[in-house]
This record gives C-alpha cells, structure tokens and sequence, in this order.
C-alpha cells in the first residue's frame, strides 16, 4: 500500500532523508520513530505529496506521488505536524468542507461526518469556531478531517501532541480499529507509545533508516540481551550514529 | 472511539472543487471583520465622495463615482486579496490546501472567485444611488451599465493581481504594500500628467506613451465609463487577470514543490 524506494530528499547540501526504502502492506500499523530534525515529518510531506523526493520514488496504493498526485491525495489521510486548520470555521463546517473537497455530498458526506464526529468525540464542540478549541480537541478535529474520506493510507505526523492521557489510550483503540484494510504510518518520539500501537518499528537517525523491525521481534530481542525495548533501541541509533552495525 | 467500514474517496469535478474552494473563501471573509469592514468602508468612502460631487455639479450621471473608484481601488481592493495566500502560508494552512484532493488551479480559481463575489456585492451595494438617479430624473442608464461592467472588470485585474502577489510572500503587509504599488503602476500610467512627465524625461523613447498603450489599466477602464464597450478592452481586462492568475497556479504548484 505504501512503498519508498531508495527516497533522498536533499536541502542544498543537507540530506533531510537519505537513500529509505520500506514498504507497508494494508492492515499494517507501522510507528515512525526519530528524534527531532530525523526526517520524519519531511517523509510523511514526501508522501503525502507536499515536497517532491530529490531520488528515489515513492507510490500510494500503485500510483507515484510524484506523477499521480491527485489519486495520490484521495488515498490518503494526512494529519501534519502541526496539525493547522481554518482558525474562523465552526468545526460543523469545518468537517462538511473537508468532506467536500474530497468528493463527498449528500447523504455520504452526512454519514460520514455523523461517524468522525461520534469517533473523535466532537458533539460538544461542533458549533464553536476552531479557534475557540482546546488542544486535544483540535487535535481531534485535524484527525476527524483526515479520515471523513474513509481513506486506504493513513499517515500522521505526532498525531497524540495535545491529547490528555485518556485521549492517548481512546486514540491507541482507535487506531488499532482502523488498521483492517488500511495501512497506517504515524510518527512519535515516544517509543513506548509506539510499541504499544504499532506492528512494526521504523527509526530514523539523520535522514537514513537505522531500524526496520516487528515489535514483537524487537521485544524478542531485548528480552534475549535482558534489555529494555527502549535501550535496545537507543543502541541502534547510537550504532548507526557511529557507523557500526546496529545491534 | 470505534471503527467504520472503509470506503473510497471520490474527486470532485472542476466546477464542484472550484465553487468548494469558493464557499470556503467567501465565509471565511465574513467570519471575520473583513468583509463587512470592507463593504461599509468602501461604500460609505465613495458614496460620500459621489454626494459631494453630486451636490457640487448637480448632473444625473454617475461618471464622478467611476472616475473615484480607480484611484481608490488601489487601496481597497488589495485589502481584500492580501490575506487569500499570505494567511494560509502563515497559519501553515498551505500544506492542508495543498494536500487535498484539488489542483491548484481549483483552489487560484476559487479563492479569487471569493474575492470577485466579494467585490461585486460591493458594486450591487452602491444600487441606491442609481435608484436615487432614477428616482431625481432620466439619467443614461447605457451609460451607468457601461460604467459597472467597466468597474467589474477592472476590480478582476486588481483581484487578479493581488492573488498573484499574495502567493508571493508569507507576509499580508508586504503582500498589500506590492499590491498597492502594482495598482498604482496601472493606473497611474494612464494618467495624462504622469505620461506627459514620462516622455519629457526621455523624449526618443517616448516611455510615457508605450506604458500608456501597452501597460495602463486607465484608458481601457475610462472607455467604460465614457459609455463605450470595446471588445478589445474586455480581452485586455480578461486576459491581463487571466494570465496573473495561471503565474498564481504556477507559483503554488511551484512552492509545493
């Protein structure tokens, strides 16, 4: 469902993302982990069409980000980092508008907007403007967004920043509700967070993909060298920040 | 939180995904202060001066209202189109227009749209005075109409080019402050003093002249509002907005990039 191959995204002489390829089949949940300034966020922008690749190709669902970008655009869900909406709109409006501008009308775009409201919880803010919304609940609402569509591909970047701890645990339930059928790539700097969503692990370190492992296989792993899952991984980066070859 | 069967997302045809764009825009001004600050401002600015020329010269025709609308459409209209791009660059708002299902052209397309719709509602709200024309005597209704398509056309240019401009930058002031000066090219070219100046600096080149042909929105407006509909005048307007907004489409596919 989701494919990256051998994708170089490149700031002059700075490689944000350096020669990654994965590829996530449908019903997989894979968690993205990385420090700051890995190339996460410059990933996901990459596969949701926002920024070209510099090399390499990238493809949702069989078409190329970079030649099919529309079909590309009604495969996906895409939460940003920063999660930025129309600050005036009511959110009502706001979830009727981006159904709308992904092809919905009618009866579908009131079921479909009836779900992500009863899923993300939204019934109590649906006739304030955007603006006037707590953090979680704006988080709730770029993610009510990015799924009115009932897309194939889910990708969000920190789709968890904002939301309360009840918030993270309804959300790690939900998330592992939407995975049948759907490939989602979410990013965390919180690996424990990541673990426990996730069915696979990506970690990038500098642009380059050190880690590319099941968690069950990892937490095998850890529990063979009486490791944390956490210290395992932190070797691997620490490995792969030094060249050697990771544990 | 519970899960829904999956289903596919559709594409909305062009005129769908432009008038989405265009709904989306439209509220937006009206959600906020600007368009009513706008539309009072305007109104209450040219009506006022049109009174007072009214009253001065007592004649039956709207041609001092036309005549005031252009230099003062310099500074009105990139009020409007300041914020269309510069907002959403800011607020980070960009990423979330450009990674929905819509070509950019669909998004230039509507959110000049919204600008156009707001401006024109500016011209229907000076009716009164017309209806107050009718009402005092027979003024040259041809004349009034002329004069409108004439503002209509004119306001599209400016619209046009202060969406272009507004895809330019991040920065609503630098985007007006363009903009401005961008209107003040265009009309001023067109200004008998400012030729006269331009071709007296370099009498060979005769600069004032060939700005005034080939640059001035003013002679082709001013035929308008002398009563005249000139084919060529309207594909001047036409294309001139046409083509500010396709640099507008490129430069936005180009950013995304």
């Amino acid at each position: 469902m989701i494919r990256v191959e051998d994708v170089t995204r490149a700031y002059g002489e700075v490689r944000a993302v350096d020669s990654v390829s994965f590829e996530i089949a449908a019903g997989e949940i894979v968690g993205f982990l990385g420090p700051n300034g890995a190339g996460k966020s410059t990933l996901l922008k990459m596969l949701c069409t926002f920024l070209p690749p510099t090399a390499g190709r990238l493809a949702i669902a069989g078409h190329d980000v970079v030649s099919e970008p529309q079909a590309v655009r009604e495969k996906i869900g895409y939460l940003p980092e920063h999660n930025a909406l129309f600050e005036t709109m009511r959110v009502r409006k706001f979830l009727r508008f981006m159904g709308r501008a992904r092809g919905l009308a009618g009866e579908e775009l009131e079921r479909r907007t009836a779900w992500v409201v009863d899923a993300m919880t939204l019934q109590e803010v649906l006739g304030k403007r955007v603006s006037e919304c707590s953090k979680g609940f704006r988080q709730r609402i770029g993610l009510a967004g990015a799924l009115i569509h009932d897309p194939p591909v889910i990708l969000l970047d920190e789709p968890t920043h904002g939301l309360d701890p009840l918030q993270v645990v309804a959300f790690r339930d939900f998330i592992r509700g939407l995975a049948r059928g759907r490939a989602i790539l979410f990013s965390s700097h919180i690996l424990a967070e990541v673990a426990e969503i996730s069915d696979r692990l990506l970690v990038l370190q500098e642009g380059r993909l050190c880690l590319d492992e099941g968690v069950e296989s990892l937490k095998t792993r850890a529990a063979a060298a009486d490791k944390t899952l956490e210290e395992l991984v932190i070797e691997t980066v620490q490995a792969a920040r030094s060249g050697a070859s990771p544990a | 939180m519970s899960a829904a069967p999956r289903e596919g997302a559709r594409r909305a045809s062009w005129p769908r995904a432009v008038g989405i764009v265009f709904g989306r825009e439209l509220s937006a001004f009206f959600d906020s202060a600007i368009a009513y600050v706008y539309l009072i401002s305007a109104l209450v600015l040219l009506s006022s001066l049109f009174m007072n020329e009214f009253f001065l010269t007592g004649r039956l025709d709207m041609t001092p209202f036309f005549d005031s609308l252009a230099p003062i459409s310099i500074f009105l209209l990139p009020a409007v189109t300041m914020r269309l791009w510069a907002e959403d660059k800011k607020t980070r708002t960009f990423e979330l227009w450009m990674t929905l299902p819509l070509r950019p052209g669909q998004v230039v397309l509507g959110k000049f749209g919204a600008a156009l719709a707001l401006y024109a509602l500016f011209l229907v709200g000076t009716a009164p005075i017309v209806i107050m024309l009718e009402s005092l005597g027979d003024p040259d209704l041809g004349l009034v109409l002329s004069g409108y398509l004439g503002a209509f056309l004119f306001g599209g240019l400016f619209l046009a080019f202060g969406t272009f401009l507004s895809g330019l930058t991040g920065d609503q002031i630098v985007a007006f402050v363009t903009s401005v000066l961008c209107g003040f090219v265009f009309v001023f070219t067109g200004h008998p003093k400012v030729i006269a100046v331009l071709d007296g600096m370099a009498p060979g080149a005769e600069l004032g002249t060939w700005l005034a042909d080939h640059v001035a929105a003013l002679p082709h407006y001013e035929s308008f509002v002398r009563g005249l509909v000139e084919l060529p005048s309207v594909l001047w307007f036409v294309g001139l907005a046409g083509a500010f907004l396709w640099l507008n489409t490129l430069v936005v596919a180009k950013v995304r990039s």
